[in-house]
């Protein structure tokens, strides 16, 4: 019964990180640019077709890890410059129909490239295997995912809340104008930011890729999930984000064992539950429109 | 509608895009190079159908992750079509594909267009069981064509519809899970634990298999349903583990079969327990990205393209030269939905649908998948089911499925449907 | 006095596109006009191809179901991303009534139109206090529970009956309506069904939105705070006017679903809500009629282009490009066309200016 529960627990953490790794990305874009990036999801299947590729042509988990984000991050910059940066003054509801015809092209795109077969990133051969903890086995690559997405949020964290880099991107999503005064580029900035998302996105899709299938689904399938997570946090709160994510990762892995049919329902009697009690989410102190 | 196909948590898969264009070409082809691009957009230039030639209609999915399903249908049935030079009874065949999206309402649409608009004298299609549940109605109330199931295999069509004009080109799905029952409960294990995919077509395979492996003799121990389209099943393998079993039988498809594949052989259950199946959670969609984590697990299947015989072997290189792909379960029931099509055109002499439904009625067909035949009460396929299993291959796919068992021509039940 | 000083609130506003008046009096003619011409068009598609006439029963009722989500979000400024909800509600409301007790139009269509009023009265009442984006997510929050308790049948797990919802199958062979003996089958007469339900609502909420009611709506989304200080109950209003645009969602499912058939849990997924609001901003949220004629192309395009291969990367070029260059979409287009029909050009040219110049940064 304990080692259930200790089990139990640590699924729901190694599913928390990777739902942050994602969420991340999407509340940073939100906090910052004030942009509800529909895309994101779409930009982290896009992250495991280009880590299908990389690893399939040549024959190497690392570098697809290595490049496939940064192909992400490309197409993130195409999609900042030539179609959010002329939008950023207007009602954030526009970015929303512009994310989501974004995210339709690129899954109609991806079907168009690979077809619709489900993938699967080739697993690296130093991570096969497994970890015996008590009477558990326990996945070498699963372990891998939850000790390197751990550590990327956490260096994210310190960048976000420590850093002179930090500050200037908080600075920028504040008063714009005052940085541009100040001499900064805040259109770069706000580029910066979009793809540091998009390739976060990418990192992730790689990185799922080889526990998870790859499929043109599977964009749309998390896209939901990971607002949910950015909204309860409250909007724009990084920490927020962190803390739901881990959050909604351990009410899915013990709802599994307790009603597993009813688990994708926990998430929003969840959300319902919080905003109804907090209605700017967690951690969001100003009210969003 | 658009978005809504997508947004579904799909559970399937695809392939070969190059192939399609081809199809789509001579479909416009067919129906008129000059107006082809117009046929494209508008679909509407002056239809088809009236006077000479026959339409088929392709209500499939043909975006998102049920892609390659539909694709590799229009695939198989076309190959036929081009194997007796575009014509059936000395009439040509127009092919017109509509998109379901695997989305119910818009399947629904899709086939009263095709029926209406493009006077199809067949519908092939569709995927998805809850499609086929709802196109059951209009393809009624039209009455102007036969229905050729490719792919849906929800008892209920026939429970439920029983209709004249419906014909399984597939197999239902009593027929992928409780013949397997027997054969565990003999071969495998007494006890089993059930693991399916939350959703009609999970719940009715996993129902069927469990009452034939109590009837056997053998015993349930635990049961686990996971939402369609999870992600991550590691929580559901714990409870999995924690049933103690000595097999499981599951029913997982498309990219829920890789999730679900994958994360069982990573946890070590294969060490622990036999994995056996319903054929689509280790089919030729789900098996190259499976790879060696689905070595040694059991499944039944009623087509397997790796089996032994002359006549599948033909299919098999035909198809691998035509779409330069391997061939699948898909694009069988494709090509065999062809076969009826022409066998029930050239018996009735024309293509009125009530003609077209009688001598399709008890008809046998010589097909890749062995000798089958529409049972006459309920036009499901009376067949040979395979158990496969899972072995190394020196092909470009690691593995591949092995016929170990056939369980020779499966009637299935009548569900109360007698349309002798 | 209060009246003026709302007035004031909205005229405050710099973006309006129409004005205070939803539809002035040319607006109304045109769309009268519409609504004639559509009358006459029905015999005359349906004599070319009978199927045109299923398509634009397909279109009218999402252009009811866009109108009536443009109510609450394009005019009083209430995101909902739950829309679904209602719409699927009426819909199951009818299947199940006309399974069970009545084929009767004149019981079960009020009837669909009231489950949605209650189904948004509940929704609304739980959802209101929070704003903007939190709103938009409640709605989605509540209308994801009652999609997954369809999907999975959970009221006939709690009543323990065989089924209710039907699960993900949902509930087939839904026959048509019964309505002082008309024959339903005969397509161009459900299409005069829908066509007559569309303009009475059209009217009904035209009326509505340039009521005094109406106008408590603009200025809440002009200015919450001021109307709440002018000492209207904000809440209040919010709660009955979600359930009112509710009312015409349900409606729209109860038109839908005897017409297709079949209720299934697809009508109650988030991605109809995300459609609507898709169709909201391409027809141009706030004016009433936009909308209508975004999901009517919506509908048109989706069907047109289903034979076709790579629809997707169409259909989301055509996202970007109106966000782009017609934020106002179709209506501000029309808007700007029938103002100055010569500018138009000249327009367009600007347009593609300003967007190259912000590019550049």
């Amino acid at each position: 019964m304990v080692e259930t529960i200790v089990r139990t627990a640590l699924l729901g953490i190694q599913y928390g990180m990777t739902l942050a790794l994602i969420a991340t990305g999407l509340t940073l874009i939100f906090g910052m640019l004030d942009v509800i990036n529909f895309a994101h999801g779409a930009l982290y299947m896009l992250g495991a077709y280009f880590g299908w590729v990389v690893a399939s042509t040549l024959g190497s988990f690392w570098l697809a890890l290595l490049l496939a984000p940064l192909f992400v991050g490309v197409v993130g910059v195409a999609i900042e410059v030539l179609s959010l940066r002329p939008l950023y003054d207007r009602n954030p509801l526009y970015h929303i129909l512009l994310t989501f015809g974004f995210a339709i092209m690129i899954q109609g795109a991806v079907v168009e490239l690979w077809g619709g077969q489900t993938k699967q990133i080739a697993e690296p051969a130093s991570l096969a295997g497994t970890l015996t903890i008590g009477s558990f086995d326990y996945p070498m690559y699963r372990l891998f995912v939850l000790v390197v997405s751990t550590l990327l949020i956490g260096v994210i964290w310190l960048a976000v809340e420590r850093s002179d880099l930090g500050i200037l991107m908080r600075a920028s999503a504040h008063d714009s104008e005052m940085v541009d005064a100040l001499g900064i580029d805040v259109s770069k900035v706000f580029t910066g930011v979009f793809v540091f998302g998009a390739v976060l996105a990418g990192f992730a899709g790689v990185l799922l890729g080889v526990s998870r299938s790859v499929n043109p689904g599977m964009g749309f399938g998390i896209i939901i999930e990971a607002f949910v997570i950015v909204v309860i946090g409250g909007l724009g709160s990084f920490r927020g984000a962190i803390y739901t994510a881990l959050l909604i990762g351990l009410v899915s892995s013990f709802g599994a064992l307790v009603a597993s049919t009813l688990t994708e329902i926990f998430l929003f009697v969840l959300m319902a539950g919080v905003l109804m009690v907090r209605p700017n989410g967690l951690f969001g102190a100003t009210e969003a429109t | 509608m658009v978005l809504r196909a997508m947004g579904k948590r799909s559970n399937r898969s695809e392939s070969d895009r190059s192939a399609i264009e081809t199809v789509s070409r001579r479909q416009y082809l067919a129906s008129g190079a000059a107006v082809g691009a117009a046929t494209a957009l508008g679909g509407c230039v002056g239809g088809s159908g009236g006077g000479s030639g026959l339409t088929v209609g392709f209500a499939l999915p043909f975006s998102g992750t049920y892609a390659m399903l539909g694709e590799s249908i229009v695939n198989g049935f076309d190959m036929y079509l081009e194997q007796n030079d575009g014509e059936i009874n000395g009439e040509e065949v127009e092919t017109v594909e509509r998109d379901t999206e695997a989305d119910t309402n818009r399947g629904v649409s899709v086939t009263r267009e095709l029926l209406v608009e493009e006077q199809a004298d067949a519908i092939v299609g569709p995927v998805s069981s809850a499609v086929a549940m709802a196109m059951m109605d209009t393809i009624k109330n039209e009455s102007s064509a036969i229905w050729l199931n490719a792919n849906a295999g929800d008892y209920r069509v026939t429970e439920q519809g029983c209709l004249n004009y419906h014909f399984r080109t597939s197999f239902n799905d009593w027929q992928t899970s409780a013949p397997l029952a027997e054969w565990v409960y003999n071969n495998v294990a007494d006890n089993v634990c059930l693991a399916y995919a939350d959703y009609a077509f999970g719940q009715n395979s996993k129902n069927f298999f469990s009452e034939a492996f109590e009837e056997a003799g053998g015993e349930v121990v635990g049961e686990v349903g996971a939402p369609l389209g999870t992600d991550d099943y590691s929580s559901y393998l714990t409870e999995i583990e924690n049933s103690g079993a000595d097999a499981v039988f599951s029913f997982f498809a498309g990219s829920d079969a890789v999730n679900y594949v994958t994360a069982f052989t990573d946890y070590g259950l294969n060490e622990e327990m036999t994995q056996t199946g319903s054929g689509f959670l280790l089919s030729e969609d789900t098996l190259p990205a499976q790879g060696e984590a689905a070595m040694g697990m059991y499944s039944l299947l009623h087509y397997t393209p790796t089996r032994e015989a002359e006549r599948n072997q033909q299919f098999v290189s035909a198809y691998t030269d035509a779409y330069d792909s391997s061939a699948n379960v898909y694009a069988c029931q494709g090509y065999d939905s062809a076969q009826a099509f022409a066998a029930a055109v050239e018996e009735a002499g024309g293509s009125d649908p009530d003609e077209m439904a009688n001598a399709l009625s008890g008809m046998e067909l010589e097909s890749p998948r062995g000798k089958f035949r529409f049972d006459p009460e309920t036009h499901e396929p009376i067949q040979d089911l395979h158990v496969r299993e899972v072995v190394e291959s020196d092909g470009e796919v690691p593995v591949e499925n092995k016929v170990v068992n056939t369980i020779e021509q499966v009637e299935s039940p009548s569900w109360g449907c007698s349309l002798n | 006095m209060k009246a003026k000083t709302i007035l004031d609130v909205i005229g405050q506003r710099t973006t309006s596109q129409t004005g205070n008046q939803i539809l002035s009096k040319r607006g109304r003619l045109a769309v009268a006009l519409g609504i004639g011409t559509l009358a006459v068009a029905g015999p005359i598609a349906y004599s070319i191809q009978p199927f045109w006439v299923y398509l634009l029963v397909q279109m009218l009722v999402f252009a009811l179901l866009a109108l009536s989500l443009d109510f609450i979000f394009g005019y009083a400024g209430l995101l909902s991303f739950g829309h679904a909800a209602m719409f699927g509600a009426g819909g199951y409301a009818a299947a199940l009534l006309i399974r069970e007790v009545t084929a009767s139009a004149l019981v079960v269509l009020p009837t669909a139109m009231l489950v949605g009023v209650l189904t948004a009265a509940l929704i609304g009442w739980l959802s209101v206090r929070a704003r903007g984006i939190y709103f938009a997510m409640l709605t989605l929050a509540f209308a994801q529970m009652i999609y997954v308790a369809t999907f999975t049948d959970l009221p006939a797990m709690i009543l323990d009956t065989a089924m209710i919802t039907g699960g993900d199958n949902g509930l087939i062979g839904i026959q048509l309506y019964e309505l002082f003996g008309i024959d339903f089958r005969n397509r161009l007469n459900y299409y005069y069904l829908t066509l007559g339900i569309v303009a009475l609502s059209l009217a009904g909420l035209v009326r509505l939105a340039n009521s005094p009611f109406g106008r408590v709506l603009q200025g809440i989304r002009e200015n919450e705070e001021r109307i709440e200080f002018l000492g209207y109950n904000v809440r209040r209003y919010k709660i009955i006017a979600f359930s009112i645009s509710g009312g015409f969602a349900g409606l729209a499912g109860g038109l839908y679903v005897p017409f297709q058939s079949v209720a299934e849990p697809g009508l109650l997924h988030w991605t109809v809500s995300g459609e609507l609001v898709v169709m909201v901003l391409l027809g141009g949220m706030g004016t009433l009629w936009g909308p209508m004629l975004g999901a009517g192309l919506i509908v048109f395009l989706e069907d047109r282009l289903g034979g076709v291969e790579s629809w997707e990367i169409i259909l989301g070029s055509i996202f970007v490009a109106v966000v782009i260059f017609a934020p106002r979409g179709l209506a501000g287009m029309i808007i700007a066309v029938r103002n100055d029909p010569r500018a138009a050009l000249d327009n367009a040219k600007r347009a593609l200016r300003n967007y190259l110049q912000e590019v550049r940064g």
